[in-house]
């Protein structure tokens, strides 16, 4: 859950940066402190040796051998140690120990236990050498402890990262929860809702703002369309209706009856421009997505059962046989009146368009996740590239052309399919053509 | 019967008063909303017609001020508007039937004709009767010159629809929002088709028919002069 949240991530990928830094920084600190420690142990070293080495050019070993015994009193003094060329120990507790010429660390025994010493080695004119140096183990000691100091803090970010990381990303998700929640009741048609904006002028509030202000753009130019729809509405049926009054009235006065038979085909005319005209803004208004608002549980299956049943007779009167198949009870979320139109187009845009003798059945079926209706004839089908424009506004077949209808059934199919969030699909149906109208379910 | 018109499109209502009284009702226009309301208000009239886009006083405004008021007189609500919301919102005001302009002339008489001689609501009809034709709502069981009809679940529906309208013309659409709850136009005659079988049911065999088809405009059921 917290992988898909952005502000987690980010919050996880900030601590992953800043505890590497820490840790790089801590690195580097104590190796400078640690060499830091050594530049002064070893100028210490080569400073405390002066007067020993003196002692030895004034009067040879003896010399040596008196400025090395003060030397090495007193406390803080370093160790001393003197041996042959062949490295056999002459005097002093470092006499016994390895070491190349220069400052080297090597390891020794001191009081009986092993030590790592840091030592000066001078060769003293080919017969001696003189050793002084220190136990080496203060330095790795302290750098020990500011390498001890940089883990605690490496760790101390990383609780931090990880708990404000948590806390900030649950705020943050909690806010995008609300712009979220908001765009889908929108999407159900719940158009007057907006996201509540905090109080505070952060990146956020600012945002939900400017969406608000789209929202509202955005319902005024639906609001804008919906009045000129009905501006359209009203003002062509205003006209209309006087066209169609005038057209009554002068069939009634028509002694002649050619006359008034001809009176009576313009009145058809009239309501066949009437029918398209109410279509068209049925779809629109579907479209709109405005009635998702009303949608109530629905059972697919009695729904297309009935219409079947409706039709049967019509379509017995035109040669053609219309089949339900039964099934399980298909549940969904919609609007009776929409299904009912949907599934009288597909009914009437099969029986309508094959010859007398063919059969369409009806179906409707369940899979995980989805109702499905099924509409497929026998007839002589349709051909792919005619396929996908059939859902287009007053599509025809160039052989259906002579066929009443208005071209605006199966683009009311895919109005509807749509407003419940399905789709519909056109298929071959071996040999006729096949529907499919497939609606999600939620569970 | 007494009508109240209200109708701001003044041509379109002389010619509805005109027509209406022709057929022998008597017409009261109102060209305005105060008007109509006042009318409807003070004066018993069988059917209010009630055009829903007014200037002023806007119809559903009057239809939910007269049903605050407790008039009951039946409303007919004439409107360009037909989007189904449309509809509901009419219907939620108040009113009785809903009628999407343009309409036949005959549509509207048989409408108003329907709402006007509506029996009371509490009044619970448990048996219907026309000449030989009888049926038991409750059983549902139709018998005619006492020989039992057996009738499909919608062709007694719809034989049900004519007898509660007996006397009366019903239109096709009536019939399609009455019976079938359509709000839209099929393409297909399932009207007819339903009709025809349910006539070959009811009337095959007898000398006299019940159920008359008025050119035109619909059907009719009613007993043998």
């Amino acid at each position: 859950m917290l992988g898909g949240s952005t502000s987690f991530r980010l919050a996880a990928l900030y601590t992953a940066g800043f505890s590497i830094a820490v840790a790089v920084l801590g690195l580097i600190a104590m190796l400078s402190t640690r060499g830091a420690l050594i530049q002064e142990f070893d100028s210490r070293l080569r400073a405390d040796q002066v007067p020993v080495i003196d002692g030895w050019n004034q009067s040879g070993l003896r010399g040596l051998l008196r400025e090395m015994g003060e030397a090495s009193a007193g406390p803080g003094a370093l160790m001393y140690g003197v041996q042959a060329e062949n490295g056999a120990p002459i005097q002093g507790p470092l006499a016994n120990l390895r070491a190349p010429n220069g400052v080297s660390t090597v390891l020794g025994t001191i009081d009986g236990k092993p030590e790592s010493l840091r030592v000066l080695t001078v060769d003293l004119g080919g017969r001696y050498r003189l050793l002084s140096g220190d136990k080496a183990g203060p330095i790795e000691a302290l750098s020990r402890k500011v390498l001890g100091g940089f883990g605690l803090a490496f760790a101390g970010l990383l609780v931090i990262g990880i708990v404000a990381g948590f806390a900030l990303s649950r705020a943050v998700q909690k806010r995008l929860d609300a712009i979220s929640d908001a765009a889908e009741a929108i999407i159900d048609g719940d158009l007057g809702r907006r996201i509540p904006v905090r109080r505070g002028d952060d990146d956020l509030s600012r945002l939900a703002a400017t969406i608000n202000r789209m929202l509202d753009r955005i319902g005024g130019l639906m609001d804008s369309l919906r009045q000129v729809t009905s501006d359209v509405a009203h003002d062509l049926r205003t006209p209309l209706n006087r066209l169609r009054q005038r057209l009554e009235r002068s069939a009634r006065q028509a002694e002649d009856p050619a006359h008034r038979a001809e009176i009576e085909g313009a009145l058809r005319d009239v309501d066949a421009i009437l029918v398209t005209f109410a279509a068209l803004l049925r779809i629109s208004e579907v479209e709109a997505g405005a009635r998702r608002a009303a949608f109530r549980p629905i059972d697919l299956q009695a729904l297309v059962r009935t219409v079947a049943e409706d039709f049967a007779p019509a379509a017995e009167d035109t040669d053609h046989r219309l089949e339900f198949q039964p099934g399980p009870p298909a549940w969904i979320e919609g609007d009776a009146e929409l299904l009912t139109q949907m599934t009288v187009n597909l009914v009437e845009n099969a029986l309508r368009h094959t010859p007398k003798g063919c059969t369409v059945r009806l179906s409707t079926s369940v899979e995980p996740g989805a109702a499905s209706l099924v509409v497929v004839d026998n007839g002589p089908g349709v051909t792919e590239a005619e396929r996908g424009r059939l859902f287009d506004r007053f599509y025809r077949l160039e052989r259906s052309r002579s066929t009443p209808g208005s071209g605006l059934g199966l683009a009311m199919v895919q109005a509807v399919a749509r407003l419940h969030r399905g789709e519909a699909r056109l298929s071959d149906g071996m040999p006729g053509l096949k529907a499919k109208v497939v609606f999600p379910v939620t569970s | 019967m007494k009508l109240l018109l209200v109708e701001d499109d003044q041509e379109a209502a002389a010619y509805l008063k005109h027509a209406l009284e022709e057929a022998g009702h008597a017409v009261e226009h109102a060209d305005e909303g105060r008007e109509g309301l006042l009318a409807a208000a003070s004066n018993p009239f069988d059917v209010i017609i009630l055009d829903r886009m007014l200037p002023e006083m806007d119809g559903l405004a009057i239809l939910r001020t007269i049903r605050a008021a407790r008039v009951r007189t039946p409303v007919l609500l004439l409107t360009a508007l037909d989007g189904i919301d449309d509809r509901v919102e009419g219907l939620d005001a108040g009113a009785d039937d809903y009628l999407v302009k343009p309409f036949a002339f005959v549509e509207l008489l048989a409408r108003i004709n329907a709402l006007a001689r509506r029996p009371p609501p509490q009044e619970v009809v448990t048996a219907l009767q026309v000449g030989d034709l009888r049926v038991d709502l409750l059983k549902r069981s139709v018998t005619r010159a006492s020989v039992r009809i057996d009738l499909q679940p919608r062709e007694f529906q719809l034989l049900e629809f004519l007898m509660r309208h007996a006397g009366r013309v019903v239109t096709r659409t009536m019939l399609l929002e009455g019976i079938w709850n359509f709000n839209f136009e099929p393409q297909t005659n399932i009207v007819e088709t339903h009709m025809s079988r349910l006539r070959a049911k009811i009337d095959r065999g007898h000398p006299r028919e019940l159920i008359h088809t008025v050119r035109g405009s619909g059907y009719m059921m009613h007993e043998p002069a």
